[in-house]
């Protein structure tokens, strides 16, 4: 931090280059935040006035067995990607942190999948599902001799799909964030441990590991926030469906709202979402010194 | 490495890699095959050098279906809303790093805790707001807020203001510069690195947003890519050629940027991932 500033600014300067910002940030975000509170007690279908009903959406909600089964998805959903994504983009740091030429190509091929439009790369995926004309159930045919799933038509697969098709989409992302942590670690532990003649293996479970655990923490945090952008991904692959069974929480707030009108309802949904958020995150931060180590 | 460790390394990799570019490169394949050839069992490659007109998909789809309009509406709007945010953020950046006023620390922490928050959370009271100012079926709704809201960016530009060395500010002010002349001809020409890596940031968000797009078009002829995509994918729904061929219309002129710029959009979006 700077403390040098001096005062050859006036009073009103700074509120002149802050304009444009602090309304952003009053319009579109603190507005809406509180906005959203107030109308998940009422009720609105976009058509008629807005009307006042307490809490009878969030009574609505709990007692819907679709919202459970969303919340479940949800979870189901979190518990794939989560884990998974870290995972596969731990593995690909490690792939990825050998000095050889070509390995900035397969670096930027890893990462490439954050550039590009969720829409097209979950119709190309679609394409490589389908159940029928699809390339992967065709060589699972081709080496198995069994009929592939329909994946994204059937109810027991559609979800699952969805969420490896977001862990390859993202992996290159943790990829980046566990090469920086990778490449915090001091090469002198290593050679030391390669005196003492520790393997491969030893060195990765008594070296790396527990010097990566701040960054696993940190990748951890930020997981729980990008989760959310799935939303694209399930648009384009399969509505929600087959039935509900691959509706999570945003995409049943977008429903909710903009497909059924029930504003209010959806309201209710968001805030909840937001609720399970900080409760995750806080969860996580309360955790954090079980498993955390500094150097 | 000894050459064997480097054979099974490399094995390792363009396997792992192959995982990776295959979606892209099979849906170029279908790009450039017929209907037929991609129901065709087993599975066929296109015809990109034996068929008399190779790019016939790209044709139907940019003229046909519309897609060159689409992109250049994608583009339009693209360019409009992440320019806007340069400026937006630029400036309250240099305000943040440079100027000492009330409230200051109070209304960054707003920012930043407004970082984070899900876009389905604020769309529902933005939809009425763009209602009652009669912006729906209209591209405002996709450019505005875009160009208003950038915490990440306002971010990155205080950090980088920061780090300007004070003397440089001083020289300037003893040779007259006021505050604006200061932040346009001494400050930005300096920022060219974090404003091109918010620049692309920026760019990569909105060329590829969705849900905005769906919610606030309804003409035909305002649609940007993404949700062209996702008309065609409900309306035709057995011609994955032409689909795919518009997905790779979608997908390229990102590609095309990310393999020029791919220092600052990796950097970059490392970086706002780990401050933020």
């Amino acid at each position: 931090m700077r403390n040098g500033a001096r005062n050859w600014y006036q009073s009103w300067h700074p509120y002149a280059f802050l304009a444009l910002g602090v309304v952003g940030l009053f319009v579109f975000r603190l507005g809406p935040i509180g906005a959203a509170f107030f109308m998940s007690f009422t009720e609105w279908n976009i058509m008629g006035d807005i009307e006042w009903v307490g809490l009878a959406n969030y009574k609505e909600m709990f007692a819907s067995g679709d919202f459970w089964i969303v919340l479940r998805n949800t979870g189901v959903f979190t518990l794939i990607y989560v884990p998974g994504a870290l995972f596969a983009g731990f593995l690909l740091s490690l792939v990825i942190n050998v000095k050889v030429k070509a390995v900035s190509f397969f670096r930027a091929l890893f990462f490439s999948p954050l550039v590009t439009s969720a829409v097209a790369i979950g119709m190309a995926w679609s394409w490589i599902l389908s159940p029928k004309f699809g390339i992967l159930n065709y060589f699972i045919n081709a080496a198995l001799g069994i009929e592939g799933p329909a994946w994204l038509g059937n109810p027991d697969t559609a979800l699952m799909a969805v969420a490896l098709v977001f862990i390859w989409k993202e992996a290159g992302f943790y990829m980046i964030i566990f090469l920086a942590g990778l490449q915090n670690i001091p090469n002198s532990l290593y050679e030391v441990a390669s005196v003492d003649g520790a393997s491969w293996w030893h060195k990765l479970r008594k070296i790396t590991l527990p010097l990566l655990t701040p960054t696993t923490f940190f990748a951890l945090i930020i997981a729980v926030f990008r989760l959310w952008q799935h939303f694209q991904l399930v648009y384009a692959m399969t509505k929600g469906g087959p039935g509900i069974s691959s509706t999570t929480l945003p995409y049943s707030i977008y429903q909710n709202a903009f497909v059924f009108y029930n504003m209010g309802y959806a309201s209710a949904l968001a805030y909840v979402f937001v609720l399970i958020v900080g409760a995750i995150t806080a969860l996580n931060f309360y955790y954090k010194s079980r498993w955390v180590t500094y150097q | 490495m000894s050459k064997t460790q480097k054979v099974i390394y490399y094995t390792l990799v363009t396997g792992i890699g192959f995982i990776w570019a295959f979606p892209f490169l099979w849906m170029m394949n279908a790009s450039f095959s017929t209907q037929e050839v991609i129901f065709s069992l087993p599975p066929k490659l296109g015809d990109l050098f034996t068929s008399s007109n190779p790019f016939i998909n790209y044709i139907k789809v940019l003229t046909e279906y519309n897609f060159f309009r689409y992109m250049l509406n994608t583009a339009f709007v693209t360019v409009s809303a992440s320019v806007g945010q340069l400026l937006t953020c630029s400036l309250a950046g240099f305000a943040f790093a440079r100027m000492k006023f009330r409230g200051k620390n109070v209304l960054f922490g707003l920012f930043l805790m407004t970082m984070s928050v899900p876009i389905q959370v604020v769309i529902i009271p933005e939809f009425l707001l763009m209602m009652h100012l009669g912006w729906l079926d209209t591209w405002l709704p996709l450019i505005v807020p875009s160009i208003f809201v950038g915490s990440l960016g306002t971010f990155l530009m205080r950090t980088f203001f920061e780090n300007i060395p004070q003397e440089i500010e001083d020289s300037a002010v003893v040779d007259g510069a006021g505050p604006f002349r200061l932040y346009w001809n001494v400050f930005l020409p300096q920022a060219k690195t974090p404003l091109i890596t918010l620049f692309i940031l920026a760019f990569i968000t909105n060329w590829n947003q969705l849900l905005r797009p769906i919610l606030y078009i309804n003409s035909r002829s305002l649609m940007t890519l993404p949700m062209a995509l996702t008309q065609f994918q409900s309306q035709y729904e057995a011609e994955w050629h032409l689909l795919l061929t518009g997905s790779v219309i979608t997908v390229v002129p990102l590609i095309i940027l990310y393999i020029f710029l791919q220092r600052y959009v990796i950097r970059g979006m490392a970086r706002v991932g780990i401050k933020g």
